[in-house]
């Protein structure tokens, strides 16, 4: 019989509990919350900032135009980002709501969707960062 | 004293008044998201991947799109579905969290309220929108290019 | 000879190890909050958490509390979280986790802690009665004979027959942890167990009862319930069953 002696504890106990170690499916669902609520406050500013045309085009301009920074550009990054997890995983959800085998399939799909997120992105990114570098250079 | 929260309330399910809207929110989701995922896409790609991205947009811009009414309806499509998708998720979300109802009711009014009034904000400017106003002078330069002198 | 030796050799030796447990402690005499606490225990490759958990309580902290009866994943009384994840005691074997490291144990969450491992099962189960999980027929079988069922009509319900009420499922659900209004995955398994049975004819009475607002609407597709489940019952695909039910508006 060997014995091994008994590991020494390297991470403190959480005070309330430790978290669940769920897996892609909760994961996924965490994502889908955060980025949905994102997407809500990005557009109620969004409408607001839209509304502007109907002020007069020098009010409009003058604020799109403070978007148009590197910052702003990052941010925009973000937002698509969200708003393509937030889209594809839906999709995911209602197959698994209404498709016969999305429930067998849910994790091949949510790895699917990952999969089509980097896809897209990258098609986004080169135009993204080519208008942010001509920005910084002033147009 | 338990650190483990007991349920906020003990077991005891409220009465069921009227209709039961969960149902029909959860079908609206589903089909407003499928809808979405075409305007939304197709949104992105017009005003931030075609042309120049989103360097092109300005009041030019948004006149010359919303001079078809086929932009028009598309982004009253999207403003009415997004808002109402995402007013029913923000419910859904201060339902599972909040953890006094007042705050719970405080919470689901001032979401339909900044979604009623932004749905109302939103289709007024796409119904009143007039891409040639009559401007200033010095905002002249700033007209879409098919507008008739002033 | 030959032949005995060979057979010998055959059989691995049981290894002998030391792990450590943390277990989330509280005794409601003395503790004014839930606390952490280590115990060192010697155990062998073919043991499980279950008796890991014994050697504590009989060897070192007679103090330790919680719930087994079976010891063999039938009576469902020892859910715990074991490393952040829902399992029974009796079915996780101790060689199947990353010995190396401590071992946490609580008690399932989102259930009125009570001491130690134990919670309050009541408000579990009284979503579990509330869905009516008993045989309701309104024609009597002839007499001397049983219910009769095809195969196929067994095969709709047959995943769902297998639950042992650990409660698992439930409390390892985001959604239960938020308010414990939610009915829960283990009595929406229990509903369709028998919406789906061909010989019970109260199967719109559940739906009704499950198209709540706290009912399977509330049911965001985590997936943890699934993955909990130590009877290995496809949960969320029975959530979704009477979801498609209740729109159908039949079973
Ligand atoms: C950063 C990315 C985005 C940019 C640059 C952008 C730009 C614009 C512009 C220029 C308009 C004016 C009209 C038009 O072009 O059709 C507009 C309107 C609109 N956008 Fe976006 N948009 C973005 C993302 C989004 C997203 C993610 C949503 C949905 C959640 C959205 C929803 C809307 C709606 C509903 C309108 C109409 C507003 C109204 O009726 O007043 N936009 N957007
Ligand atoms: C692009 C297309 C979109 C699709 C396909 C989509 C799909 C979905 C689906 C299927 C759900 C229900 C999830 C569930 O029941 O578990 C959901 C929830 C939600 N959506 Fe969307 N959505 C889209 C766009 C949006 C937009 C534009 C917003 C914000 C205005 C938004 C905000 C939310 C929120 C806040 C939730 C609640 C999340 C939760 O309960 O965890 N979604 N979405
Ligand atoms: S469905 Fe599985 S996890 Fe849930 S109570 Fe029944 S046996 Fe336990
Ligand atoms: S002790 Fe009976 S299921 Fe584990």
């Amino acid at each position: 019989m060997s014995a091994v002696t008994a590991p020494r504890s390297q991470n403190k106990p959480r005070p309330g509990g430790t978290l669940y170690r769920g897996y892609t499916g909760m994961w996924s669902w965490v994502l889908h919350r955060i980025t949905g609520v994102a997407i809500f406050f990005f557009l109620l500013v969004h409408i607001l900032d839209t509304a502007l045309v109907r002020v007069s085009p020098e009010a409009y301009n003058a604020v799109i135009s403070t978007y148009k920074t590197p910052l702003m550009g990052l941010g925009e990054i973000g937002l698509v980002g969200a708003i393509l997890f937030h889209a594809l995983n839906g999709l995911r959800i209602i197959l698994v709501d209404f498709w016969s085998k999305g429930v067998k399939y849910q994790r091949t799909m949510f790895w699917i969707v990952i999969g089509l997120w980097v896809v897209l992105m990258a098609g986004f990114l080169p135009r993204q960062i080519a208008n942010i570098i001509l920005e910084v250079n002033g147009q | 004293m338990s650190t483990v929260e007991a349920p906020r309330s003990p077991y005891a399910r409220t009465q069921r008044s009227g209709t039961n809207w969960e149902k029909w929110g959860w079908m609206y989701m589903r089909a407003s998201g499928v809808v979405l995922v075409v305007l939304i896409f197709g949104h992105l790609f017009v005003n931030m991947v075609s042309g120049e991205g989103v360097r092109a947009i300005d009041f030019a811009f948004v006149a010359g799109k919303w001079a078809s009414p086929f932009w028009q309806v598309w982004d009253l499509l999207m403003l009415w579905l997004a808002l109402i998708h995402g007013a029913n998720g923000m419910r859904t979300i201060i339902n599972d969290y909040s953890s006094s109802v007042t705050l719970g009711k405080v919470l689901r009014g001032a979401v339909f309220l900044s979604a009623a009034a932004l749905i109302v904000l939103g289709t007024l400017v796409i119904f009143t929108f007039d891409p040639c106003p009559s401007v200033s002078p010095e905002q002249l330069g700033m007209l879409p290019s098919f507008c008739p002198p002033q | 000879m030959a032949t005995a030796v060979a057979t010998q050799a055959a059989v691995p030796e049981v290894q002998a190890f030391t792990i450590t447990l943390i277990i989330r402690r509280f005794l409601p005499e003395i503790d004014e909050e839930a606390r952490w606490e280590s115990f060192d225990v010697d155990v062998y490759s073919t043991d499980r958490i279950l008796d890991a958990l014994h050697r504590i309580k009989w060897d070192q902290d007679g103090s330790l509390s919680f719930r087994r009866s079976c010891a063999h994943g039938i009576c469902g009384s020892d859910a715990m979280r074991i490393n952040g994840r829902n399992r029974l005691a009796c079915k996780t074997l101790i060689k199947d986790l990353d010995i190396t490291q401590p071992i946490y144990v609580e008690a399932i969450k989102g259930l009125p802690l009570e001491k130690d491992l134990i919670v309050d099962m009541e408000p579990f189960f009284a979503a579990y009665r509330e869905v009516k999980p008993f045989l309701i027929s309104n024609n009597e079988p002839e007499a001397g004979k049983e219910r009769r069922q095809s195969i196929e009509d067994r095969e709709r319900f047959d995943d769902t027959t297998k639950c042992i009420l650990c409660a698992a499922c439930t409390t390892s659900c985001p959604v239960f942890w938020t308010d414990g209004q939610y009915f829960g995955p283990a009595a929406i398994v229990n509903a369709h167990r028998f919406i789906f049975d061909s010989r019970d004819d109260a199967g719109d009475v559940r739906l009704d009862i499950l198209n709540d607002k706290e009912g399977v609407w509330r049911c965001r597709t985590t997936f943890n319930c699934t993955d909990a489940c130590p009877r290995g019952i496809q949960v969320t695909q029975a959530i979704a069953d009477v979801k498609q039910a209740v729109l159908r508006g039949r079973a």
